[in-house]
């Protein structure tokens, strides 16, 4: 039996599976509602940004002189030029008498950290000596202490800058000379310049890759579900007792799931822009183009799972079984920056890392067709294996 | 083409360890209406699959239309029309949408489909239906659809797995005459059943099967007549306090082949010496059975027959409540494979 013919076949089945799509009102429903469910997830799941709010500092002043009084004054300040908005701050501080205090106020969960000013503080900064601070953190929870600490560091940097600032000019103008205080403080002036315009967040990162995650899911999910559906209901036998090849079943099968997944993929690609502002650079022909590649590189392995299994609940566990790395370790939700080297490893040979990361560099860097080739020419190759070793694989497993 | 529609030779299929079909052989005639009765599980579905090139088997041979299952699938599948016992039919699409599916697999030029398809509807009167999805039809418009469907490609032979199966009297004898002529138009019927009174009223010839081997295989006349004149009587039984061991002595006696239970109260017994009957009524005697009473039909049944054969009744005996088949529909499904 000739390939074309074998096509041609595959597009009777491709379309008498479009009509039964169409006609399946929660199938239609569920293909638009899913990327909408799983956007709005994982858009706020996750921090949008590194801003902290109110983050509950004890605050205990052992000196009470004229320095400690100055400095705490200089941090309230400095606290309501950080807030992000006039309703929270940046952090809210509370009075302790003793360390002891501050330090049960900790262990109590009613404070995240402690600014301690010791006793001679003022004395040493009169002094010329540096004043000593104690920042007691509560280091149970990393990511509380590290906030605390970003917190805490970001304060006492900006309360340098103006200390420095202003003995710096008193030691200018005591010389009887013109300096910019800046230029001594703080020589080097980095300027970021970020290759996105606009803030970015973490739904700028997640956006493509859940667009190849979800096209991945769709006919992963898809090709076991749609052929036990038909041997559940009988007509899988009217197939096959006709005379067409058994791979014009599967790959029309696989026509209409990659079609339907490419337009759920558009509905992630709308949500995406509608709802959170993701601002897309590149051109769209290459992301359908992309995204069609993506959902291609899965179809064998899908294929495979459905020949391997016995029945769909089988195949539904080998899915859930090679699509749950998938997900966490593509990178596609963390950075694979993030993650061990050996999970790093795990990453490199999982199709869908390099299907998210040419998805980024054309949706997020308007990247070109040649920018992302190494990843398209992988994504591809790794389909065509696939499929070379599932087609033999599902016409065996067609008789029993 | 051959002189036979079928040939089996030694066909066998065995799922592990249990033997589904034994060592079948077997010839088919062209044009012939072929029932295959038996018990569920006895290994009928299997051979249809096996007929159809669905299920491999896993020794012997067999050529449908002068062609091997093995060797030449794609001829086969050519020839012939399934009318399976789950039917072949999307819910969703129109009953004009599932024939034109499967009519383009089987690469029938367009205007010659929809020809086909208007002539079909119109044999079994569901021209009025043409646009409507199958979900909205009865159990019996949706046998009607199913049975066509089979026809589409104008097939030499027709497999008919359990047709009637589930379907109310009128429509069951409707599915009949339309198999009736499509015999008639020179298509050979290869038909499925554990129903008596089908395999009696459709078919030229009939196979018992059970545990995958034919049994018994004759016209239907012939089959009954093995009964008639053999020693084999068959006594119907009415014991109003039956009781499991009692049925366990009957069977017991020597002279008793095979009994089988039919109701609460009522015994089918086959019984193979003219003294039977006597030691029959002692044994109940003795036992305490009270007899309300004891029949001996003059015409014999393919049920008969079976139970001569085969040593049991034909229908589950756990869920056979009534004489009437269409209490089929409660059986326990059979194995599909």
């Amino acid at each position: 039996m000739g390939a074309i013919q074998i096509l041609q076949d595959s597009y009777q089945v491709m379309i008498k599976d479009m009509i039964e799509f169409k006609r399946n009102r929660f199938e239609v429903a569920g293909l638009i509602a899913f990327p909408l469910i799983f956007l709005l997830l994982f858009g706020f799941i996750f921090p949008s940004g590194s801003t902290h709010e109110n983050v509950q500092m004890g605050l205990v002043n052992l000196d009470q002189g004229a320095g400690s009084n100055e400095f705490i004054t200089q941090m309230e300040t400095m606290n309501n030029q950080l807030a992000t908005t006039k309703n929270s701050s940046y952090m809210s501080f509370n009075n302790y008498s003793s360390v002891d205090a501050a330090k049960t106020a900790i262990s109590q969960g009613k404070i995240n950290g402690a600014f301690v000013i010791p006793p001679g503080f003022s004395n040493n900064v009169t002094n010329g000596q540096p004043g000593d601070i104690i920042i007691a953190v509560d280091n149970s929870n990393p990511q509380v202490a590290s906030t605390v600490e970003q917190a805490s560091s970001t304060t006492i940097n900006g309360l340098n800058g103006i200390k420095a600032n202003t003995n710096v000019l008193k030691l200018s103008n005591a010389a009887n000379q013109q300096i910019n205080p800046q230029a001594i403080i703080a020589p080097y002036a980095p300027n970021f310049q970020t290759t996105i315009p606009g803030t970015t967040n973490y739904f700028n990162f997640l956006a493509p890759g859940l667009i190849v995650m979800i096209g991945m899911m769709y006919i992963m999910n898809g090709i076991p579900e749609t052929i036990a559906k038909e041997k559940e209901m009988g007509t899988f036998d009217g197939m096959l007792s006709a005379p067409i090849h058994h791979l014009s079943i599967i790959l029309g099968k696989a026509m209409g799931l990659t079609i339907r997944g490419l337009v759920q993929c558009a509905f992630v690609l709308i949500f995406a822009v509608l709802l959170f502002g993701v601002i897309v650079q590149g051109s769209l022909l290459l992301i359908a183009f992309l995204t069609f590649l993506a959902i291609f590189s899965f179809i064998g392995i899908g294929i495979m799972a459905v020949s391997l299994a016995k029945d769909q609940g089988t195949a539904a566990m080998i899915m859930d079984f090679l699509m749950f790395p998938m997900m966490f370790l593509s990178g596609v939700i963390f950075p694979i920056q993030q993650m061990p080297w050996f999970m790093q490893d795990i990453a490199k040979v999982i199709p869908l890392t390099y299907a998210g990361d040419a998805m980024r560099k054309i949706m997020l860097l308007n990247a070109n067709l040649a920018d992302v080739s190494t990843d398209l020419i992988i994504l591809l190759g790794f389909g065509i294996i696939t499929l070379l070793i599932a087609l033999p694989l599902f016409s065996r497993s067609m008789k029993d | 083409m051959t002189e036979n529609a079928i040939e089996m030779k030694n066909l066998t299929k065995k799922f592990g360890d249990f033997t589904a079909v034994d060592n079948l052989s077997l010839d088919i005639k062209e044009n012939e209406i072929f029932g295959f009765l038996g018990p569920n599980g006895a290994g009928k579905s299997t051979t249809i699959r096996m007929l159809c090139t669905l299920s491999n088997p896993t020794s012997g041979s067999a050529k449908i239309a002068g062609y091997d299952i093995m060797k030449d699938p794609a001829e086969v599948r050519k020839k012939i029309g399934l009318v399976a016992e789950k039917m072949i039919m999307y819910d969703t699409l129109t009953s004009a949408e599932n024939l034109r599916f499967f009519g383009k697999l089987y690469r029938i030029p367009k205007q010659k489909l929809e020809d086909r398809i208007d002539e079909l509807l119109e044999l079994v009167d569901m021209q009025k239906w043409k646009h409507t999805q199958i979900e909205k039809f009865s159990t019996g418009m949706k046998q009607r659809i199913n049975v066509i469907r089979a026809l589409l490609p104008e097939p030499e032979i027709i497999f008919m797995d359990e047709p009637t199966l589930g379907l109310d009297p009128q429509t069951t004898y409707s599915i009949r005459d339309i198999t009736r002529e499509i015999n008639k138009t020179g298509v050979t019927v290869i038909l499925t059943t554990h129903a008596m009174i089908e395999a009696e009223a459709l078919s030229d010839r009939v196979a018992i099967i059970d545990h995958g081997k034919i049994v018994a295989l004759d016209t239907p006349q012939n089959l009954k007549n093995l009964i008639t004149k053999s020693d084999v009587s068959i006594f119907g039984a009415e014991i109003t306090n039956l009781t499991p061991k009692l049925i366990d002595k009957i069977n017991s006696l020597d002279v008793v082949d095979a009994v089988a239970q039919q109701d609460v109260h009522k015994l089918k017994i086959s019984a193979n010496d003219t003294d039977a009957l006597n030691q029959i009524i002692d044994i109940i005697r003795q036992e305490g059975g009270n007899i309300a009473s004891i029949t001996k039909s003059n015409e014999t049944t393919l049920e008969d027959v079976f139970l001569a054969v085969t040593g049991k009744e034909i229908r589950d005996q756990a869920t056979a409540k009534t004489a009437s088949h269409y209490m089929d529909v409660e059986a326990p499904k059979s194995r599909i494979r």
